[in-house]
């Protein structure tokens, strides 16, 4: 019997604003507990809620970066549930008329390319935040997420794996952070996934009962999460007992390493929508939504596009550019400067990525002219490779120019012919030894004169001529 | 001594420019008035003496020193216990609010202020405005200054009360389904719900969003256009309200004649039900509109029993909703034995709503649930609109529509009946216009054989507050009505 | 139309109330005379009335500009127990 997984994802993404969605409150991140709130984002009696215009702003650029309709007139509705981390008891949602609808989002994987359609995209305010203390029967509520403003994108139920979701969910995150509608931050909560999860037998059309899986906090445990809840779902119908999956919402648990049953918000789900008396409804200017298409960034495809054509780059090479935004344009600023596009990548792949990750930084290490300007001496033959990789690590720390810090250091490539000859000399006189084992055909000596003069020089003679040059004087004994 | 119960607002403010008083003397006037008798009629939960106090000696620095003190300048203001005051209780006379401080003002509550109005207390209600008695109030019940055994109507019952009784020459109420109008009905004062979204609802605690607007009580026409000057507006925090007021000043020919004022009286306000007396006097004030130059006429407005149907449907809804937020986690009466959240929850909601709450709270989840939302929200909702344009075809032939506020005089305390159908019965003449956001004005028109006091109610259309106030001060003076003021018997 | 005790505490679970048995058959019965008279709603003709129709409706937005709310104290004046900043509640099992 082969089953086939079906799966849907709800991702709710924190738009990047100043202020609340319905008041003037920061939206700042770790601020202390409950110091961005206000009488309207706490609920308090006699309260209203006001709209921000940025948040529409920021829809409509997600709405165009993703495809979708755009519904130029929408509005507001109230989803009434009681939970201590919403202070009206209703949410401020959208429910039969979001801001956008359909869409899609393109994938590849396995070799093949994929469409992910989307449902919809609605604006709504986040909630706040509940803290269970340990060892106490207390919990402890922070109303500075509540107010915050959400899209919440929902797909279709297209993906067929959980590799299919990550990659989905890949793209999604790049997509955003590119039309710079959030900073996509899982690890701060700005980007928030949910999965529903079905399987059926191949070939099945209709679909089977469904389970949400919430906690999924990282692209990592998205992955873990799906594949183990299909695993679950997959024995019960394999050995009968496909009924004992119920439409509930499971918690991913990561320490133990499965889903567990969560408790219900709402028993009854009944959550009486209806229009939200307080609020006007969003219209949306024909103008307004061309505007917003037309100042849109190059989104990641065409991006990626441009540099196969525009770059001698792997595929893989671009792949981890284009990842991020930052680091895209940080490349094209370091090669603007006039540094090889190669090189560039490589330092940008594999150095500055490590210092990012070290520095656990949103902001770039090192200056695009400085990086450029790197590459440019290592290039000239002012300073060897290795050399330049001490000349980096420097760049971090200061704020000097790559050739202020060679000058200062005084880490200049060694590369004046006579300069070289004279050191060549002076190694060959020291070491006879080995000038005899050349002269008696080891290939290897002449690695260990290489070796000696550079140990010699610090590293700083450039390697290409000494080797040259040694070479020729042995030739020449 | 300062026959402070006949002062009207223009007579205060004359008398401070005449010097003939200063603001501590009239501010200490109602005060000693109000310790006095409003024991006995209860129309304050919250009496701020000291504040009040406080403020009446920097108004009378400042009009020493020739300073400007405001359109309100110095007028003593009373406000229904639902409307936010900074630093003073708030309770919407309910058990869950009542040790509820307000950390903010209501927008019209800062209006008051900028205009030098000086709060003198917080006035008794129906519990979240749910009634039309004031009986609904946790903590006490107001009576009717005009005869004390009487309701004052309500839910802004001590608003009325209190302007009646002669505490203060101005009170704030609020109307969601007639609770401002009836009371002045019942209480012989001018009452005036003005069009949705021209007076700010920023910090009125909220019972039917859609519905719910602020307004003034007072003891004449003139005053009330004044107030009106002073409240209304566009505000930033409320985005219901009004874009741009394109009127800003209603005093200005108030006065003018309403000769050629085409004035629409529905057919269906004259049924069966509507006490005789009340249609006594109603036809009285048509006789005098009629010498006054106006024509009225009878036409046929169907939708007021549907209508009634409608907005008891949104009215419970958006309430159902709106009260949902007390729950006793961040203010708020908090139920003392609880295990758990849930129970915390349930005890404190269900140990602290009133019965008429509850029942509001009741009926709008009902409506709102899985399986009725088609059959009556939506239902009601569709009929609403329907209802604006019916109005809105009536007013392409008529200026003002003229009805009676009540269709029973003010009923004996206790009397009410315990069938909740026929309470909301009575307010067939006052819901409709919230349910079309119309303002509508209560004017005294005259008295019962037993001096119970009538009202004749005025509606406009959108935003003409102007025209609606011409013709009340117009009929009002021509009436003469609101001139008497209660004896207080067996108060005094 | 007839409403049962059943719809009652239904009602009651979602609005987070708690009645005795002779407060539920109460309400059940009031609400009964409540709807039967809403019925009256069916005698209208509400055909070719739209819900989502906006006509003479113009968006209301404010600007994206943070401002700090002053009173932070009184903001939670009201909250019957606080720890460390946040409103102390029992524990909420998820």
């Amino acid at each position: 019997m082969a089953y086939e997984t079906v799966i849907g994802l709800e991702i709710h993404v924190e738009l990047d604003t100043k202020s609340k969605i319905f008041c003037s409150c920061s939206t700042e991140f770790g601020a202390k507990p409950n110091e961005n709130t206000c009488p309207i984002c706490t609920g308090l009696p006699g309260t209203l809620p006001v709209l921000n215009e940025e948040v529409v702003n920021l829809a409509i650029k997600a709405g165009n970066a993703l495809n979708c309709d755009m519904n130029r007139i929408n509005k507001f509705d109230r989803k009434n549930y009681f939970y201590p981390d919403l202070p009206k008891a209703y949410q401020i949602s959208q429910f039969d008329l979001p801001i956008c609808e359909n869409g899609y989002v393109d994938i590849h994987v396995d070799g093949k390319n994929r469409r992910i359609n989307l449902t919809r995209i609605h604006l709504e305010e986040d909630a706040g935040k509940l803290i269970h203390i340990e060892d106490e029967p207390v919990t402890l509520v922070d109303y500075n997420r509540c107010g915050v403003p959400l899209i919440e994108i929902v797909s279709e139920p297209d993906m067929r794996s959980a590799e299919e979701a990550v990659e989905f969910l890949k793209n999604l995150k790049a997509i955003l952070e590119y039309a710079e509608v959030s900073d996509c931050r899982m690890e701060q909560g700005s980007l928030r996934c949910d999965a529903n999860i079905s399987v059926r037998e191949v070939g099945q059309e209709a679909l089977n009962t469904k389970v949400e899986i919430k906690n999924m906090n990282s692209f990592r445990e998205i992955l873990k999460a799906i594949q183990k809840e299909e695993k679950r779902q997959v024995e019960l119908y394999t050995f009968g007992e496909g009924h004992k999956i119920k439409q509930e919402t499971r918690k991913w648990d990561s320490s133990k390493g499965r889903t567990i049953p969560m408790r219900s918000k709402e028993d009854a789900h009944d959550y009486r929508y209806f229009p939200e008396p307080d609020l006007m409804p969003v219209i949306i200017a024909q103008d307004t939504i061309a505007k917003i298409k037309q100042n849109l960034p190059e989104l990641p495809s065409k991006k990626k596009e441009r540099f196969v054509t525009s770059y001698k780059l792997s595929e893989k090479e671009i792949d981890i550019l284009i990842g991020k935004k930052i680091l895209a344009d940080y490349f094209e600023a370091v090669i603007s400067f006039g540094a090889d596009s190669k090189e560039a990548a490589n330092w940008i792949i594999v150095d500055v990525l490590r210092a990012l990750k070290e520095e656990s930084n949103e902001e770039m290490p090192i200056k695009a002219q400085y990086l450029a300007g790197l590459i440019k001496i290592i290039d000239q033959g002012k300073i060897s490779r290795t050399v330049g990789k001490e000349v980096f690590s420097e760049l971090i720390t200061t704020d000097q120019s790559p050739e202020e810090i060679v000058k200062q250091k005084g880490l200049s490539q060694i590369s004046g012919m006579d300069q070289i000859e004279k050191i060549i000399v002076e190694i060959i006189g020291k070491n006879p030894q080995a000038v005899d084992d050349f002269k008696n055909g080891k290939a290897q000596a002449v690695g260990f004169l290489m070796g000696q003069t550079m140990k010699a020089t610090n590293g700083k003679v450039n390697p290409k001529l000494a080797k040259e040059i040694l070479e020729n004087k042995l030739k020449e004994m | 001594m300062i026959n402070i119960e006949k002062l009207t607002i223009a007579e205060i403010k004359k008398g401070y420019i005449d010097k003939k008083f200063t603001v501590i003397e009239i501010v200490s006037a109602y005060i000693d008035r109000i310790k006095r008798l409003d024991p006995k009629i209860n129309a304050f939960i919250t009496l701020c003496e000291e504040m009040a106090l406080k403020e009446a000696a920097i108004l009378d620095d400042k009009i020493e020193n020739g300073e400007e003190i405001g359109q309100l300048g110095g007028i003593p203001v009373a406000i229904k216990d639902n409307i936010c005051t900074k630093g003073i209780k708030t309770s919407c006379a309910s058990k869950v609010l009542e040790d509820f401080i307000a950390p903010y003002d209501a927008t019209v509550v800062k209006k008051l202020k900028d205009a030098g109005a000086i709060i003198i207390g917080k006035t008794n209600m129906d519990e979240f405005a749910m009634g039309s008695s004031t009986e609904n109030s946790a903590f006490k019940i107001t009576k009717n200054p005009w005869d004390l055994g009487k309701v004052p109507g309500g839910s802004s019952g001590g608003s009325a009360a209190a302007l009646t009784a002669g505490f203060a020459p101005l009170t704030i109420g609020s109307d969601t389904g007639g609770s401002i109008r009836q009371p002045a009905a019942f209480c012989g004062n001018v009452g005036l719900k003005p069009t949705y979204g021209l007076v700010s609802r920023y910090g009125l605690i909220a019972f039917a969003s859609s519905l719910d607007q602020i307004g003034p009580f007072t003891k004449d026409v003139r005053d009330c256009a004044l107030s009106l000057e002073v409240l209304q507006g566009n505000d930033p925090l409320d985005a219901t309200s009004v874009n741009d007021t394109a009127t800003k000043d209603y005093l200005t020919d108030l006065d003018a004649g309403i000769e050629g004022l085409k004035i629409g009286v529905p057919k269906e306000f004259f049924q069966e039900g509507l006490d005789p007396e009340i249609d006594e006097s109603i036809k009285g004030s048509i006789k005098k509109l009629k010498e006054m130059g106006a024509t009225v006429e009878e036409f046929s407005l169907p939708i007021t029993e549907s209508g009634l149907s409608a907005y008891y449907i949104v009215s419970s809804a958006e309430a159902s909703s709106n009260l949902a937020r007390y729950d006793g986690v961040r203010y708020g009466y908090r139920a003392e034995t609880f295990e758990g959240i849930e129970e915390l929850i349930v005890n404190s909601r269900s140990e602290a709503f009133g019965k008429e709450a509850k029942r509001r709270i009741m009926l709008g989840t009902y409506v709102l649930s899985s399986g009725y939302y088609d059959a009556y929200y939506k239902k009601a909702m569709l009929l609403r609109k329907k209802i604006k344009n019916v109005f809105n075809e009536a007013f392409k032939r008529y200026d003002i529509i003229l009805s009676p506020t009540s269709p029973i005089l003010p009923f004996g305390i206790g009397e009410k009946t315990e069938d909740p159908l026929q309470m909301y019965l009575a307010d067939i003449y006052t819901v409709n216009i919230n349910i079309a956001g119309l303002p509508a004005i209560s004017i005294p028109c005259g008295f019962s054989k037993s001096k119970l006091p009538i009202g004749v109610q005025l509606i406009g259309h959108h935003y003409a507050e102007k025209k609606l106030l011409q013709a009340a001060y117009n009929l009002e003076q021509s009436l003469g009505v609101y001139k008497d003021i209660p004896e207080l018997k067996g108060v005094e | 139309m007839k409403i049962t005790t059943e719809t009652i505490n239904y009602v009651a679970k979602l609005a987070k109330l708690k009645f005795t048995q002779q407060e539920a058959d109460q309400f059940a019965n009031e609400f009964e005379k409540i709807f039967t008279h809403f019925e009256n709603l069916d005698k209208e003709d509400l055909t070719g009335i739209k819900l989502n129709e906006f006509n003479e409706v113009t968006s209301v937005l404010r600007k994206d500009e943070m401002k700090v709310f002053e009173s932070k104290k009184e903001l939670f004046q009201n909250v019957k127990k606080m720890r460390e900043n946040h409103i102390s509640i029992p524990k909420v099992i998820e």
